[in-house]
């Protein structure tokens, strides 16, 4: 449907009139002024500190699926792994020592220390040869007492460590012996 | 976004709840470690130490090792007996030395493992006479090391009984211990009584051993 431009011109001119008589304020303006009348005496940086830290905000994570569950599964091994013996070396407590293990294993490739201060896993304390003497070493916070042990050499050679100075029969009929160990509290030494 | 949230927050608590709230079974230590073979035989030694009101760690610790080093299973099964044994040598020894208290299963350890060192009973005996009230596994270890390196047991047990009475108790009579081995192997051509006697003359001032040397021929915890 057409108008005719006799019907049109007038409308046009119409608008064009109240457009001249509408005072050109932005929607930024009208916020300004807005803001321009709140009473500036509130306005210190600590009460405005204050009200920023009381007043409810809304707080928008935006984590991938992956990363949700990566951080999930790092925090619950946190919390459900406990920390057993024995621990990299730190500050002992009262009732803990340090004990060091020292063996002469010129050629192994891996040596590690097995006993009933970690329930006889493996796996959990090596001991190292940095500069490839063929001396290997470790230290771990145990806790004070008696453990007996034995180096596991390669993964499958179960040694009686000669340095140990104390040795009990393992009690299984082949003949081998544990060393023992006596770890002393720290707080008495 | 906001149910990823949720399902975060559950996975997080739930562990929380689990640690806070009611205890979870204990993890079974032996189960998938021992040999099935062996674990039935296993199971009733430990239930019978529990009955007894025996210490059952040391026979758990020996199941464990013993699996471990792959031990056969009848022979893992004779060293768990084996300790079971020796635990209820040491309540016996305990009971006599110490009587008219239950004896405390710390106490009960300690003796067994002295006398898997080889420490004879009657010198296990006569150490527990002599200090009643204390832990005794630092004088038990101490004659131990001493009758492993030579020295006569009853001349050791005299040894630590004075030591004792003169005032050094817990690990220092370790220290006494290892006085003695440097005695005798300072003064070469010594015999172990003239060790033992420089060390008596010493009392109660024998050295204490360095915190990381502490071994008689290398670095150890102690």
């Amino acid at each position: 449907m057409m108008e005719s431009h006799d019907e049109t011109h007038p409308r046009l001119i119409e608008a064009i009139e109240l457009l001249k008589s509408t005072p050109r304020i932005s929607v930024a303006d009208r916020v300004m002024a807005e803001v321009r009348q709140l009473p500036a005496h509130d306005q210190g940086g600590a009460r405005r500190l204050g009200r920023w830290l009381t007043r409810p905000h809304a707080v928008t994570f935006r984590l991938r699926p992956a990363w949700t569950l990566a951080l999930a599964a790092g925090l619950a091994a946190i919390l459900l792994i406990p920390a057993g013996p024995p621990r990299p070396l730190s500050r002992p407590g009262a009732a803990e020592g340090i004990a060091q293990f020292v063996g002469h294993f010129p050629g192994a490739r891996s040596v590690e220390v097995v006993g009933s201060f970690n329930d006889w896993s493996r796996g959990m304390l090596h001991l190292r040869d940095d500069d490839h003497d063929g001396i290997w070493h470790a230290a771990a916070v145990l806790p004070a007492g008696q453990h007996e042990y034995m180096f596991v050499v390669d993964g499958e050679r179960w040694v009686t460590d000669p340095l140990a100075g104390r040795f009990v029969d393992d009690g299984f009929g082949a003949g081998q012996e544990n060393s023992v160990l006596i770890v002393r509290p720290a707080a008495q030494r | 976004m906001t149910r990823r949230l949720v399902v975060l927050a559950l996975i997080v608590a739930a562990p929380l709840a689990a640690q806070q709230g009611t205890p979870l079974p204990a993890p079974p230590r032996l189960a998938g470690r021992v040999p099935a073979a062996a674990l039935p035989a296993i199971d009733s030694l430990i239930a019978a130490a529990v009955a007894e009101s025996l210490p059952s760690e040391p026979l758990v610790q020996k199941a464990l090792e013993g699996s471990a080093k792959g031990v056969p299973a009848d022979r893992l099964v004779n060293g768990v007996r084996r300790g079971l044994l020796q635990l209820r040598e040491a309540r016996i020894l305990v009971g006599r030395a110490v009587p008219g208290q239950p004896p405390l299963e710390g106490h009960v350890a300690a003796v067994a493992a002295a006398l898997a060192r080889g420490l004879p009973p009657a010198i296990v005996e006569r150490l527990l006479t002599a200090a009643p009230d204390e832990p005794p596994a630092p004088a038990l270890h101490a004659a131990a090391d001493l009758v492993a390196h030579g020295f006569n047991s009853d001349s050791a047990a005299d040894l630590l009984v004075e030591a004792h009475s003169k005032g050094l108790k817990g690990v220092r009579l370790l220290d006494v211990a290892m006085a003695a081995d440097h005695e005798l192997q300072r003064h070469g051509g010594g015999t172990p009584s003239d060790a033992l006697a420089r060390v008596r003359a010493m009392l109660p001032n024998v050295p204490p051993v360095p915190p990381t040397a502490v071994t008689r021929r290398g670095p150890k915890g102690s």
